[in-house]
């Protein structure tokens, strides 16, 4: 029996998505047989990030309201053996599926799958009822910012209403250089208002649009950090220890020397 | 003189609303939308006993009254009782006010377990007892004291009822507003340093005060507990 696991954040343009599709990415390249759930319905894009666009032809809609069986409904992606999409309907709207069909889905992909990842759209509405109807799991995704975090802090209140307690937090788009700087919140304040376990943090990366943009998840770079980040992810996910990546950028000759004297290591985050 | 047509009275088993016997339906509603209306914040979100009582309704009637507290509450059980015309004056409140809270001291109080979220909202006719965090956007209100065994970062308004002897007291105090009776507190604005120590608010002399509470610096407190203003 696999494990749904669904991906909210509340607030729009965290990196759900983007999350979803890498994560997914990695634990198929860990040899786990993956289906990506696009919940968005009427605003698709994990079939844009993950590069699969021109490739749909029946959607979520279709499977659920039987114009097509669920397996047609199924992009494989052949790049990468297990990985599998299930993508949005782009002309239909949140309301053309009901949280009891959703869930109805997810077992059913549950026998044949390990991980059933569910993106989830921005909102607490009638999509994100949906997304999290079938879910076992949920992963909240943040970036350092008060509104985000706001949001956040709602989306894991509604979680815990639904009986998805204890999500794990991926705290995206961190700038190390703007947390030295007390620009940016630090992952201590965020974890300490949010109280939930951390899952992992990804550093902001330049290679993640660029990856975006070509429809190629960065985890397959194997020297962007943020690819780093999200293998470092899909590991968790997969029961294993792994510390957190170190974000450090390079420093300059005083800056190690000023921390030298202070006796403060490089934080690892 | 004419009595009024609704009277509101708080009660342990939720609210009980009086109405009277000499007053046609028209007038019934329109003085119970006002007096729901001025208690919009207090009923808000809040699920409440219903109580009515007074002369026999038609179900037409029963609907149209419940539709309008629904308007404002979530309807908790709801009942109609019939009330003799006389000689039960001496138990009708003398009063149209929401009987403010009076357990400051000792009285109902509610165990809150975990973190009040964002979008969350606890409201309890007595004291509140929080075991865990209040963040930003949870709101905590109380006839009585709020208590947060952790930090309070969201908005508490005790004494909801207009007790103003009721405090807040916080592991970690950084409410980003805090109310007491009918007075309104908010955090100043820009960088705030997190308080070190726990603290209670208070009011004294039609002020609100925020003060540390622990053993040694703790005046305020016996000031609080024994010299009632």
């Amino acid at each position: 029996m696999g494990e749904v696991i669904v991906i909210t954040s509340g607030k729009g343009g965290v990196g759900k998505t983007t999350t979803t599709a890498n994560i997914g990415t990695a634990l198929a390249l860990a040899g786990k047989k993956v289906v990506l759930i696009d919940a968005d319905i009427g605003l698709r894009n994990l079939d844009v990030v993950m590069g699969l666009e021109n490739r749909i032809v029946y959607d979520l809609v279709d499977a659920v309201e039987g114009v097509c069986r669920l397996k047609q409904a199924l992009i494989r992606d052949k790049r990468f053996e297990g990985l599998y999409l299930l993508p949005a309907a782009q002309t239909r709207d949140k309301n053309a599926v009901s949280p009891a069909q959703m869930q109805k889905l997810c077992e059913e992909l549950k026998e044949h799958f390990d991980f059933i990842l569910i993106d989830s759209p921005a909102g607490i509405e009638q999509g994100f009822k949906n997304a999290i109807a079938g879910a076992d799991k949920a992963i909240v995704v943040t970036v350092p910012e008060v509104s985000a975090v706001r949001d956040a802090d709602r989306i894991i209140g509604l979680l815990a209403a639904n009986e998805l307690i204890e999500p794990k937090l991926i705290v995206n788009r961190l700038r190390m250089d703007m947390v030295k700087r007390g620009d940016m919140m630090n992952i201590e304040d965020t974890i300490d208002i949010l109280g939930v376990d951390l899952l992992g943090v990804v550093p902001d990366d330049e290679n993640i649009i660029v990856s975006s943009n070509r429809g190629e998840p960065v985890v397959t770079e194997e020297r962007s950090l943020a690819g780093q980040a999200y293998r470092n992810i899909s590991q968790r996910l997969l029961g294993k220890e792994v510390p957190l990546i170190n974000m450090e950028t390079e420093d300059t000759f005083m800056e190690k020397l000023r921390r030298l004297f202070s006796g403060k290591n490089n934080k690892r985050y | 003189m004419k009595e009024q047509p609704v009277v509101f009275k708080g009660t342990r088993k939720g609210l009980h609303v009086y109405i009277s016997n000499d007053s046609d339906m028209s007038e019934i509603l329109e003085a119970a939308a006002g007096k729901l209306r001025s208690g919009k914040p207090f009923f808000e979100g809040a699920t409440v006993n219903l109580t009515f009582l007074g002369r026999e309704f038609d179900s037409r009637e029963q609907a149209q009254l419940l539709e309008l507290f629904s308007r404002y509450m979530k309807p908790g059980s709801v009942d109609f009782q019939i009330q003799p015309v006389s000689g039960e004056k001496q138990e009708n409140p003398t009063t149209d006010h929401y009987h403010s809270f009076n357990g400051i001291e000792e009285g109902m109080t509610r165990f809150v377990r975990g973190t009040v979220r964002s979008g969350q909202r606890i409201f309890y006719e007595g004291n509140i007892v929080i075991i865990g965090d209040v963040n930003p956007g949870g709101e905590v209100i109380a006839g009585g004291n709020i208590l947060v065994l952790g930090t309070m970062r969201g908005i508490a308004h005790a004494g909801a009822t207009g007790n103003p002897d009721a405090v807040v007291a916080s592991y970690c105090l950084q409410p980003t507003q805090l109310r007491i009776a009918g007075y309104i507190a908010r955090a100043p604005e820009g960088e705030t340093e997190k308080p070190p120590y726990p603290e209670v608010a208070y009011i004294k002399q039609e002020q609100l005060f925020i003060e540390p509470y622990l053993p040694g610096k703790g005046k305020q407190t016996d000031y609080i507990l024994n010299n009632k203003v």
